[in-house]
């Protein structure tokens, strides 16, 4: 056993910081805040760049698909670093639909959609939900009927975040109706810009905008298969299961608690020399340092090879649940003003954070599976309670 | 950064489980509890089997054992819920080993099966810093509360203080000037009120040793926090894939299941933080707050995790021949000793303001903040 970090991974985390400290100016921060689910700017897309340049986001993965066949630790040291800054990574197209195609996708696939996913020009918005089929995941019906050498889609996914600044969209469709739900749903890639594909916008409380898509006709070429037809449950599962572990990174939540002691230090001297505030951040950095141990737990299973199943599902639970109960408290702390939104200017704490994080907290609780779906999961996969 | 355990420390961990397993009968751990006394015969066989003195570095004598070797028998015996003074002896002579030259005979003792010598730094405060007890021209005078394992130790590792300053002292437990009333604690293991009336005390380290060995009993209590959690955890599991009510095992409701899920998401962050907390005392990072956060922790997961097992086993759970109380009992006592959850979680308040690194690397902690 052995919780130090060797060497090579601490002399990483310095490239990452200097990096960091090159690219996180105030402009830098002003444009990501403006920016929203678009994550694009001249600024934050320069920084984007130069962690291409430098094939990071590929590092981890084996030679022959571009990358430098690092240690998965690499990764998970850069994604904490960068989660910390707040800084993009390009999210669920690395932390989960590349792992996917790694594993399913052919030979062509992987060169064609590897390369372009780290250098930016391809990302994945995620088509699994439908107005029917949320938590019932295997009751889609967006259907995939093979047509000579094309497959044509028709159906309707809903939530389909991210799907107007992306180029392609991650989708799951019903190839076989007559099989049992699990045994009949393929995985495609979708062009956005594909004939038949309509995007309608949703707004929501978080600030954020998702969308409904539609799907008319939609004509795609059979190597826009992923896997094996009928296959694409496993697909997904096994996407789920590397995005759980995508969701529950520690670097964003410490960070907003580094910033809550800082500026209690600064605006609150008297509130926090007061021992029950003191001790209800204590409380919470403890939970902190849980959800440390849950994620780097599963960094070890991937780094050894493996693929968290309970483990996974564990840290998504915690860190989500914790999302919610720390920045509800850092905004019980600081009463009306942890309340403030961005738009207040220098009047609202952490520039709006709290409670941006509040709004958007409930997200991540049933998004990527519920927890209610999680712990299920934990019971069942972790544990091995009968079904 | 490895998570597993080594070959050794395997082979180490299911020889003991084994062993316990085999020798220890539930009914004997009644006996003894009933007995007010230790085990007498588990301890002078994992003496025999060498342990004890595996746990115990080579400079003492021992088989060049590190803190995290001697975690991960502890977590066995915690998972047994056997009442062998192994944690207070070690962890005094971890401390002693790096004591003045004149207590250290005492570790050959030790290692002969011939001496238990146990901790004595509580008094009536409750507070490890607050020492009334004091030492004037070798005569230790004072009242130490919770002296775990006093009435069997042979000897005793006091706090007090000498000309202001704290100090530990080695007490022979059966010398005059000793007066040992044991208190009967929820944890149904030996823990005494010890009086010293002008015993004679030979020193063996100042503070810093003092400090070392509430670290080191901290994270070790913690560890003991983990092997009940666990136990109960596993003993939750099997009893409800068995247990049928409504035509169907129990562990197929939901509700069930969702409980049984919280419970080992406790444990496994627990036994992170834990086995962190211990490896830190082998390299030397430990820090005060780290310790405080790995106790605040599994202190508070072993008494959700024994109170939900209570929940899922119903009746039979509480039932004296039924042996999840060992856990759900010990385990409390273990989350209270050696700094209970909030007096963990105060240290960690004390300590607020400074910077941490949140994904520790052992460099300085402060390049990680916000600028």
């Amino acid at each position: 056993m052995d919780f130090g970090w060797e060497q090579t991974y601490r002399d990483f985390r310095e490239e990452v910081r200097a990096l960091v400290r090159k690219h996180h100016t105030p402009e830098l921060q002003r444009e990501r805040d403006q920016a929203g689910e678009t994550r694009r700017g001249p600024l934050l897309d320069a920084f984007r760049d130069e962690l291409e340049q430098r094939g990071w986001l590929r590092m981890c993965w084996p030679k022959e698909y571009g990358g430098d066949g690092k240690s998965p630790w690499y990764q998970f040291v850069l994604i904490e670093e960068l989660e910390y800054w707040g800084l993009p990574y390009g999210s669920l197209s690395v932390t989960s639909v590349m792992p996917a195609i790694m594993a399913f996708g052919t030979e062509e696939q992987k060169a064609k959609y590897l390369p372009a996913i780290w250098k930016g020009e391809v990302s994945f918005a995620i088509g699994y939900t439908e107005p029917n089929a949320g938590t019932d995941l295997a009751s889609l019906q967006t259907r995939a009927v093979r047509d000579g050498d094309d497959w044509v889609i028709n159906g309707q996914k809903i939530f389909t975040s991210e799907a107007h600044v992306s180029t392609h969209i991650w989708l799951a469709a019903r190839t076989d109706p007559d099989a049992p739900k699990h045994k009949g749903i393929s995985m495609f890639i979708v062009p956005r810009d594909a004939p038949g594909v309509t995007i309608t916008p949703m707004y929501t409380m978080s600030g954020l905008r998702t969308n409904q898509t539609y799907y008319d006709n939609v004509r795609v070429p059979k190597d826009a298969l992923v896997g094996e037809e009928n296959r694409g449950w496993y697909i997904t599962t096994h996407a789920l299961n590397h995005e759980r572990v995508g969701l529950a990174p520690t670097g964003g939540l410490a960070r907003n608690f580094d910033l809550l002691i800082a500026y209690l230090r600064e605006k609150r001297p008297a509130q926090i020399e007061d021992g029950a505030v003191r001790l209800r951040l204590a409380e919470m950095q403890m939970e902190l340092h849980m959800q440390r141990a849950l994620a780097t737990k599963n960094g070890w299973i991937i780094a050894s090879g493996g693929t968290p199943t309970g483990e996974a599902s564990m840290a998504k639970v915690w860190s989500s649940e914790l999302r919610y109960r720390m920045h509800s408290l850092a905004m019980d702390l600081l009463g009306r003003f942890g309340g403030l939104s961005r738009d207040s200017g220098d009047a609202a704490p952490l520039n709006g954070r709290l409670e941006a994080n509040y709004r958007s907290a409930p997200i991540l609780r049933f998004g990527g599976g519920t927890n209610e779906v999680q712990r299920t999961l934990i019971a069942l996969r972790g544990l091995g309670l009968p079904r | 950064m490895d998570l597993a355990l080594s070959e050794t420390q395997q082979l180490v961990r299911d020889a003991v489980r084994d062993y316990l397993a085999r020798a220890v009968p539930f009914d004997r751990v009644r006996e003894v509890e009933r007995s007010g006394r230790h085990d007498e015969q588990l301890w002078a066989a994992l003496h025999e089997q060498g342990w004890l003195g595996l746990a115990l570095p080579e400079e003492a004598g021992g088989g060049g054992g590190t803190c995290t070797d001697l975690a991960i028998l502890l977590e066995e015996l915690s998972r047994r819920a056997v009442i062998v003074p192994v944690m207070e002896t070690l962890a005094a002579a971890r401390v002693i080993e790096h004591g003045a030259a004149g207590a250290k005979d005492i570790l050959a003792a030790i290692l002969a099966g011939k001496a238990i010598v146990t901790p004595a730094l509580l008094e009536e405060s409750d507070r490890f810093d607050d020492i009334k007890a004091a030492v004037r021209d070798g005569k230790l005078s004072g009242e130490k509360y919770f002296v775990d394992y006093g009435q069997v130790a042979t000897h005793h590792l006091v706090a007090a203080t000498r000309d202001g300053d704290i100090e530990l002292f080695l007490v022979d437990a059966s010398g005059p000037g000793v007066t040992i009333e044991p208190l009967r604690s929820i944890g149904r293991t030996p823990t005494a009120r010890v009086t010293y009336d002008g015993a004679a005390a030979t020193p063996v380290c100042g503070a810093d040793g003092h400090r070392a060995l509430v670290q080191l009993g901290r994270a070790l209590a913690a560890v003991q926090c983990l092997g009940c959690a666990q136990q109960a955890l596993d003993m939750t599991v099997e009893y409800v894939s068995q247990r049928v009510q409504f035509g169907q095992p129990i562990g197929a409701f939901q509700a069930v299941q969702h409980h049984c899920a919280n419970m080992a998401t406790l444990v496994e962050a627990t036994r992170f933080l834990v086995y962190e907390a211990v490896a830190a005392i082998d390299s030397g990072a430990a820090t005060e707050r780290q310790i405080a956060i790995a106790k605040a922790c599994a202190s508070r997961a072993v008494s959700e995790v024994t109170t939900m097992a209570h929940q899922l086993h119903g009746g039979i759970g509480i039932v004296e021949e039924y042996d999840l109380y060992f856990f759900s009992l010990r385990g409390k006592e273990r989350a209270l000793a050696w700094g209970s959850a909030e007096e963990c979680l105060a240290i960690v308040a004390k300590h607020i303001e400074e910077p941490e690194d949140w994904l520790p690397m052992g460099e300085a902690a402060a390049a990680g903040r916000p600028e």
